[in-house]
């Protein structure tokens, strides 16, 4: 790319940028790799911050996980591969849709589900974690078309999507004593209480 | 290779620099967190609220198992569903009258030990949230961040209630349980004074 | 030559990311060179022909001018340049730029303060003016420092991959604990050592070393596998410390390029290298977690699921070695 002559010269230049970078973020030059996956830190932090998101995601993860190990297998198969196809979807799609409706709507259904803790079969539970699954993405990546460099940050939240339904799903099928149960069905009753606030505040006049 | 570009380069280098760190916490704003709290700060606002929700819990400890915690479980739905009347403004006759009352007849069954059948008890129970629900649903301020409010608003009207529940442990003892009533019936007679000021 | 193209594509792929936005920033520096004394630095994207765009500086109405403003049209750029005195210093009044709600353009701040420290805003349309910090007090400079070495780590993937590694070769908790508290003592050492200025350690170099550590954890997991044994396998506290003091100069490295405070050298010092120890920790538990979570869903990984671990640290670490070695022997020529 550069001939050997200006190498130097661009060192300096690269120097400088560096400069610049470490103003405020130390990453540049401090690092073995400087991969540029600021993105992806980003979707990490996005999903891990953002209390709509792990409310969504935490009341389905109860939802399959409460009916043990089985459930909670399928739905760390189902559960990111649907949110990834709805992320790619929402991202393609020329849409940014408001749905605080349907958020508070998909609250009031998982949460009133974990709360009811009725025995469901595996086949419902694993098609609620779907479709849940893929809205949630689809709205994500609906909400990053904006974004600059929007598929490294897709995947960051993708990544700590597994990671957390992951440690959630563990937890909770771990538990066996008689009030940690009730514990998990106050949170999904919360969680749908919250729902249904949520809707009604959508629809405020 | 021009100055300029290499100038620009730079320049952008710098802006995805700073903008990096700051995009990530943009989504937990101040204002949010202040939602969050203001929406905590709703339920144990006002007196009337806030003893009604722990009577319910003394009742809960009273009654003992099923009821014990079935009603943490429903409670904050059946309530919420009060809010979402009142944010959609869908008219309630009588609140304010409703929610004195609860006090009043919640604090009277505590102070009496009465235990009805466990639907009767979700009933009445069922009842009075609604009224509580509305009268939060529309006091609740314009605008904002709808979830993080409500979210603060279901955990701090559960927090009541565990609150009940955890005082109700006592109830293990007789000289507990002596006191719970008394707690009733204490409560019972703040329902009266919150009718009386309320009918004045 | 790879190190260029590389971090070339990396500008590039930052640039096109801002590039999407269309802004030229402006650009406001003041700099306190005496007390209550700022040098003002005003940069504002020129229009073609001595046309710039409308945007003022609005310092505070009791602000000075020592020297008045002298403007130039640098390279397509309006700039000036100026002085101002405020009584009691800038700290804590608001500056505003006029101009800037009807544009598209975004204004970077830097502000430097007489012992060195600085603050950092991007002013836009629809956050026009921002508020002159006070120098940092210490519960300021302790939060900073703190998430520094925590960024630091969990965005260090190098490290992140050495402690993988370590975490695939131990095999219980009592030798997990001696070997993290090992690698912990070790670079904290080095990062003192380094920090304070007793020793250093040329970049390249130590990035090769650095990777070179986690290409040697490879084999040895490799070995774990088949039931065999070695040093690493016997004592990894031993090879923790030792490749800890290596990671130490790397996270010294890491601290230099923010640069330290004037004063309370030590002060930040502890306070990143308890950052780094909260980052590394978080992700000891995270990934213990996900293994725990896996076992009680009762997942059976095939064979190559569960090689993929150890041999993403093998390849990678190998990857960086190559790289590494290169990069140092075209530095050295």
């Amino acid at each position: 790319m550069l001939k050997r002559g200006s190498a130097r010269v661009g060192l300096g230049r690269l120097a400088i940028a560096a400069l610049l970078l470490g103003l405020d973020c130390p990453r540049a030059e401090a690092h073995l790799v400087t991969t540029g996956l600021g993105p992806v830190y980003d979707g990490v932090a996005h999903l891990a911050l953002s209390p709509a998101d792990l409310a969504l995601l935490v009341v389905v993860t109860l939802l399959a996980a409460m009916r043990g190990a089985r459930p909670g297998r399928w739905l760390l198969a189902l559960l990111p591969s649907a949110w990834l196809a709805g992320g790619v979807l929402g991202l393609t799609l020329p849409v940014n849709p408001s749905l605080d409706w349907a958020i508070g709507l998909a609250f009031l259904l998982a949460g009133g589900l974990v709360a009811a803790d009725r025995n469901l079969p595996l086949p419902v539970v694993s098609g609620l974690v779907t479709i849940l699954g893929a809205f949630h993405g689809f709205l994500t990546g609906a909400a990053l078309t904006a974004a600059p460099s929007a598929g490294l940050e897709l995947t960051g939240e993708w990544v700590a999507l597994i990671v957390i339904v992951t440690l959630v799903a563990g937890l909770v099928v771990s538990l066996k004593a008689f009030w940690a149960r009730i514990v998990v069905r106050v949170v999904g009753s919360w969680i749908a209480a919250t729902g249904l606030l949520l809707i009604g505040w959508s629809f405020r006049a | 290779m021009t100055t300029t570009s290499q100038k620009s380069v730079l320049w952008l280098a710098l802006l995805a620099a700073l903008a990096t760190p700051t995009s990530a916490w943009a989504h937990l704003q101040a204002g949010e967190a202040g939602g969050f709290l203001s929406g905590v700060h709703h339920p144990i606002s006002g007196w009337d609220h806030v003893l009604a929700m722990v009577a319910v819990g003394l009742w809960g400890a009273q009654l003992g198992a099923p009821a014990l915690w079935l009603l943490p479980v429903t409670f904050p739905m059946v309530m919420a569903l009060g809010a979402m009347m009142g944010l959609l403004g869908i008219p309630l006759p009588g609140v304010e009258i409703g929610i004195a009352l609860s006090a009043m007849v919640l604090g009277t069954l505590v102070a009496t030990e009465k235990r009805p059948p466990l639907w009767v008890a979700a009933c009445i129970v069922g009842f009075f949230a609604i009224f509580h629900g509305h009268a939060h649903g529309t006091e609740l301020p314009a605008g904002q961040s709808g979830l993080l409010y409500s979210a603060g608003f279901v955990m701090a009207t559960g927090c009541l209630h565990g609150m009940g529940i955890a005082i109700g442990v006592i109830h293990r003892w007789s000289a507990g349980r002596l006191v719970l009533r008394v707690a009733g019936g204490f409560i019972a007679a703040a329902g009266v004074y919150f009718l009386v000021s309320g009918l004045a | 030559m790879k190190r260029i193209s590389f971090i070339l594509t990396f500008l590039l792929v930052i640039t096109s990311a801002a590039l999407a936005h269309e802004v030229r920033p402006a650009y406001l520096e003041l700099r306190e060179t005496a007390a209550e004394t700022y040098d003002v630095l005003w940069k504002v994207p020129g229009l073609g022909d001595n046309l710039r765009l409308g945007l003022y500086v609005e310092l505070p109405a009791d602000c000075v001018n020592v020297t008045e403003p002298r403007a130039v049209m640098v390279n397509g750029a309006f700039a000036q340049r100026w002085t101002v005195k405020r009584a009691g210093g800038l700290a804590g009044s608001t500056i505003h730029i006029a101009g800037l709600q009807s544009t598209a353009t975004d204004v970077l701040v830097r502000l430097e303060r007489l012992d060195g420290t600085t603050q950092v805003t991007r002013l836009m349309p629809s956050s026009p003016s921002f508020v002159v910090e006070a120098v940092p007090d210490r519960w300021r400079l302790a939060e900073t420092y703190l998430r520094l070495g925590t960024d630091h780590i969990l965005k260090g993937v190098d490290h992140l991959l050495f402690v993988l590694g370590l975490l695939l070769i131990v095999g219980n908790r009592w030798m997990l604990l001696k070997t993290i508290t090992a690698f912990t003592v070790a670079h904290s050492i080095t990062l003192a050592v380094a920090t304070l200025g007793f020793a250093s350690a040329p970049l390249p170099p130590l990035n090769a070393a650095i990777a070179l550590s986690i290409l040697f954890l490879g084999p040895e997991i490799v070995r774990v596998w088949r039931g065999e044994t070695s040093l690493t396998i016997r004592y990894p506290w031993v090879v923790a410390f030792a490749f800890g003091l290596l990671h130490g100069f790397g996270f010294a490295s890491g601290l230099k390029a923010t640069g330290l405070p004037q004063a309370d050298i030590a002060w930040a010092l502890l306070l990143f290298n308890v950052g780094v120890e909260i980052g590394q920790l978080l992700f000891v538990f995270l990934i213990l977690g996900m293994a725990r979570s896996y076992r009680q869903l009762e997942i059976r990984w095939p064979r190559w699921a569960l090689a993929l671990p150890g041999y993403t640290v093998g390849t990678l670490g190998a990857y960086w070695t190559i790289q590494r070695t290169v990069m140092l022997l075209g530095f050295i020529r």
